[in-house]
């Protein structure tokens, strides 16, 4: 995700910056936890300097954060490129999100759980936080709807040493898909004592578990859902992956760079349209797609609703082979 | 500082005074209560939903424990699911509980610390319940039994926090009651500020309004008992100045028109005196010119009537001048007829000069005859001379014998006879003397007059022929006086045209004259009509006089009252 935003802002700047100014990319690190996420938030929100917030990666972060961007006397956008969360549409109108909801992942994996893997007894291990049961409830209501059983719903927290007891309870009852409403320290967790346990379940997860294709042979065959997957087709997403290439050589750009470059190009347009004015960057974003016209970028097009998030945006299925995270011919 | 010099401004100033007032305290009570009711509804929002949400939790998460305990001794699947709702329930109330408004940084780290606690007792009681599934009872209840201190932990965390909210919103109502009991204070002493400038602004309009008044009033009671000298009245109000100022300049006015009135009042009684004498002797010119009028009138008429006449001469003379120029008109045909005749005669006379010639001849020789007869009677005359001297004789021896007979008386008579008789004799015989000497005197003065007829004749013929000559001439020289004659007739009759308008114009002029004596005259009985009318006027006149006098006299008693 930074490197991708920073990829973004060399070449704005490349072609001289906006209004005759360069982009400059003020980077914090949350590390995934809403204290830090509030902290930082903080911080930026106060840099008079900061003229918009790219992120936060997660939802949980994002919806903690939000509350800090959208209050006081000079709120301050909050455009998240992966946080997926519906709770955090229309929480207040400094926040924007360029990535399909919870409820849009859950929704594929169910429809791909029951058609492409022809499961019908579906175990879930959840995170237990916004994004975790965000992914859960959608896929147990698609599921269900769709004729299958959730045999089993269990939460997590990151301090969680062990799923073993949760996958021992599924092996006795018996399922045919393992869904993990996780975030990737979970997903290999659970991984890893599936294989503990000689388990061959076929694993389903949300985006949250992009990257894990880096975990090796634990992760191969691994299915996940994205809104972006760098080997997909498309005018704009060809060069941005050769640039990125180039820029990081042997690294190849996830759904969650390919939002932060989106992101970056689409306030860039923002700013030279409207000037570097916090409230007028929101205004500006607030029309894309309705009274502007979208975005074209590399994940696609963008365009908000009333609530800040963008409605269009398809999921696609993504499998890990060989280490890569390839998409899923059978979608 | 600008001064409060009208009245309008001061009550202007005074009415704006108390509204900026009240408006300020107005809005000053509306802002404040305003803040007040957002500040308290913020406020026992946060509370409320704080204490819901709190209490929410805390309940929520002691069913979680208690369903999950439940389930370890009796797991079905409604008391999993009961804790599965349960669960749920309380991490949506944390989940609130994060969206609480208004929580500084250490109060969200301490609710991220609830959500974590709250995290771990679910995952606890679900790895139990797992392990109770397995039958692994003693790690079952080992989870369980760890679930006890984050619970513990969440209680005392949702507690401070709701106390920590409980107490802000507290803190805060006890600001916002210091901050009312503070604006209360201002609102009185905005109160008591609005009436004393109310007061002091209106004590301030009738001192300003009051003294002057009171001085403008005094002046006006001594203008009413006619006291009209100057009034001071000092510094006041504009309005009231202009009052004053009105009042002085009244005074100023009825002083000099006093004055002005008792200088006229003598000046009047002065000239009506004057006018009494004037109009009597106005009275006595007015006669004076109704008399010269009736004079002038008759005057008028005597020129009339010379004019008349002169009017009447004209005529006469204008019927004398149109004969004239008949006369005239008369010469003129006569002098036509005149020069007709005058050549007929011409050639009459020239015819006539060839006869003389012949009848020269004649006469020549006549006389010659003439005069040898001349020399004949001569001899006659001696005869009768000696007659003459006879009876001459004769008649004196008659005389005597009569006057001897009347002396020898009756004796004579006889002889008287007898003289008588030869006087009658001398007489007769004298007188056939005389008849001879006329006779022959007769002859001779025929003879000479024959001789001299025949010398004249001659002379006559001679003189004929120079008189034909001279008649020619003559008749010539009358042709040319009859045409002077005729021009002269022409410029009579002209001049007599002339004369004929010139007397026509006098005539008509005449006539105008004497319509103007007319006029005059009636004029002039007009005027006379007007002085006899003046006359009376004047008496009038004088009549009114004697009022005015009267008049002029009581308006001097009456001004003698005003003091100036």
């Amino acid at each position: 995700m930074r490197q991708a935003a920073r990829l973004a802002v060399e070449q704005v700047n490349v072609r001289g910056g906006v209004r005759g100014r360069r982009l400059r990319l003020r980077v914090a690190d949350d590390s995934g936890s809403e204290d830090a996420a509030v902290r930082a938030a903080q911080a930026l929100y106060d840099d008079p300097g900061v003229a918009a917030v790219i992120g936060h990666l997660s939802s949980g972060t994002s919806i903690a954060a939000a509350q800090v961007y959208g209050g006081g006397a000079h709120p301050l956008v909050m455009l998240s490129p992966s946080a997926s969360s519906p709770e955090l549409s229309g929480i207040n109108p400094y926040v924007f999100s360029i990535c399909p909801t919870d409820a849009s992942y859950g929704e594929a994996l169910a429809r791909f759980a029951w058609r492409a893997l022809g499961a019908r007894r579906a175990g879930l291990i959840f995170l237990s936080n916004d994004y975790g049961r965000g992914v859960r409830d959608a896929f147990a209501a698609d599921f269900v709807r769709l004729g299958g059983t959730v045999v089993e719903q269990d939460p997590y927290v990151p301090t969680t040493a062990s799923l073993e007891p949760y996958l021992a309870r599924m092996q006795r009852a018996g399922i045919d898909v393992l869904v993990l409403a996780a975030e990737r320290p979970g997903a290999e967790l659970a991984l890893r004592e599936m294989q503990a346990l000689g388990l061959r379940w076929p694993v389903v997860g949300g985006d949250a578990l992009t990257g894990i294709e880096a975990a090796g042979a634990l992760a191969e065959g691994l299915h996940v859902t994205s809104a972006y997957l760098p080997d997909q087709p498309g005018a704009r997403n060809v060069p941005f992956v050769a640039d990125y290439a180039r820029a990081y050589p042997g690294e190849l750009p996830d759904h969650r760079g390919a939002g932060a470059y989106d992101a970056v190009l689409l306030l860039a347009q923002a700013m030279a349209a409207s000037g570097p004015d916090r409230q007028a960057i929101r205004d500006y974003l607030a029309q894309v797609g309705r009274g502007r016209p979208p975005f074209h970028g590399v994940t696609g097009t963008i365009a908000f609703d009333t609530a800040g998030a963008d409605p269009t945006k398809s999921v696609i299925i993504g499998v890990v082979r060989k280490g890569r995270l390839v998409t899923e011919a059978t979608q | 500082m600008m001064r409060l010099d009208t009245v309008r401004l001061r009550i202007l100033g005074g009415l704006a005074l108390l509204g900026a007032t009240v408006v300020s305290i107005a809005l000053f009570s509306a802002y404040a209560l305003r803040t007040v009711r957002r500040s308290e509804e913020a406020q026992l929002e946060t509370v409320r939903r704080s204490g819901t949400v709190g209490n929410g939790i805390a309940a929520s998460v002691f069913q979680e424990i208690a369903a999950g305990q439940q389930y370890l001794v009796t797991p079905t699947a409604s008391e999993r699911g009961q804790f599965q709702d349960a669960a749920d329930e309380s991490f949506a109330f944390a989940q609130e509980l994060e969206r609480l408004p208004g929580l500084t940084l250490e109060q969200r780290l301490s609710v991220n610390r609830i959500r974590e606690l709250q995290g771990s007792i679910e995952v606890g009681y679900a790895m139990a319940h797992a392990l109770r599934d397995l039958g692994r009872d003693a790690e079952a209840s080992a989870r369980a039994a760890a679930v006890l201190n984050p619970a513990t932990e969440l209680t005392r965390l949702v507690r401070t926090l709701t106390a920590a909210l409980a107490q802000a919103a507290h803190r805060t109502e006890q600001g916002i009651a210091a901050e009312m009991a503070r604006w209360e204070a201002y609102l009185y002493l905005g109160l008591v500020l609005a009436v004393v400038a109310t007061a002091l602004a209106g004590y301030g309009t009738l001192q300003a309004v009051e003294g002057p008044l009171g001085r403008i009033v005094v002046a006006a009671e001594r203008f009413g008992e006619a006291d009209l000298r100057p009034v001071t009245t000092g510094r006041m109000p504009r309005e009231i100045q202009i009052l004053a100022d009105a009042m002085q300049q009244m005074g100023g006015r009825l002083r000099g028109i006093v004055a002005d009135v008792i200088s006229e009042s003598e000046r009047i009684a002065a000239s009506a005196g004057d006018l009494s004498a004037i109009s009597e002797q106005l009275a006595a010119s007015a006669s004076e010119v109704t008399t010269a009028m009736v004079e002038t009138s008759r005057g008028a008429q005597g020129q009339r009537v010379e004019l008349d006449a002169i009017g009447a001469g004209l005529a006469q003379l204008r019927q004398t001048t149109a004969e004239m120029a008949e006369g005239a008109e008369r010469v003129a045909l006569l002098g036509e007829e005149i020069r007709t005749v005058a050549s007929r005669h011409r050639s009459s006379v020239a015819s006539a000069s060839s006869v003389l010639l012949d009848v020269r001849e004649v006469v020549q020789t006549t006389s010659h005859q003439v005069s040898q007869l001349a020399q004949q009677t001569a001899a006659i005359d001696d005869f009768v001379d000696l007659i003459r001297r006879i009876s001459s004789q004769t008649n004196l021896l008659a005389l005597n014998a009569a006057i001897e007979a009347a002396r020898a008386g009756e004796h004579g008579r006889g002889f008287a006879v007898v003289a008588e008789e030869v006087r009658q004799l001398a007489d007769d015989a004298a007188r056939a003397a005389a008849d001879v000497t006329v006779t022959t005197n007769a002859i001779r003065e025929q003879v000479e007059d024959v001789t001299a007829t025949m010398a004249a004749g001659t002379a006559k013929v001679r003189g004929i022929e120079d008189v034909a000559g001279g008649a020619a001439r003559g008749l010539g020289e009358i042709a040319t006086a009859v045409e002077q004659v005729e021009q002269a007739a022409a410029r009579v009759a002209k001049t007599a045209q002339q004369n004929r308008d010139l007397t026509e114009r006098l005539q008509e002029r005449a006539q105008g004259v004497a319509s103007q004596a007319v006029a005059h005259a009636s004029s002039a009985e007009q005027v006379s009509a007007a002085a006899q009318e003046q006359g009376a006027s004047t008496e009038e006149m004088a009549a009114t006089t004697g009022r005015l006098l009267q008049a002029a006299e009581k308006l001097r008693s009456l001004v003698r009252g005003f003091r100036v």
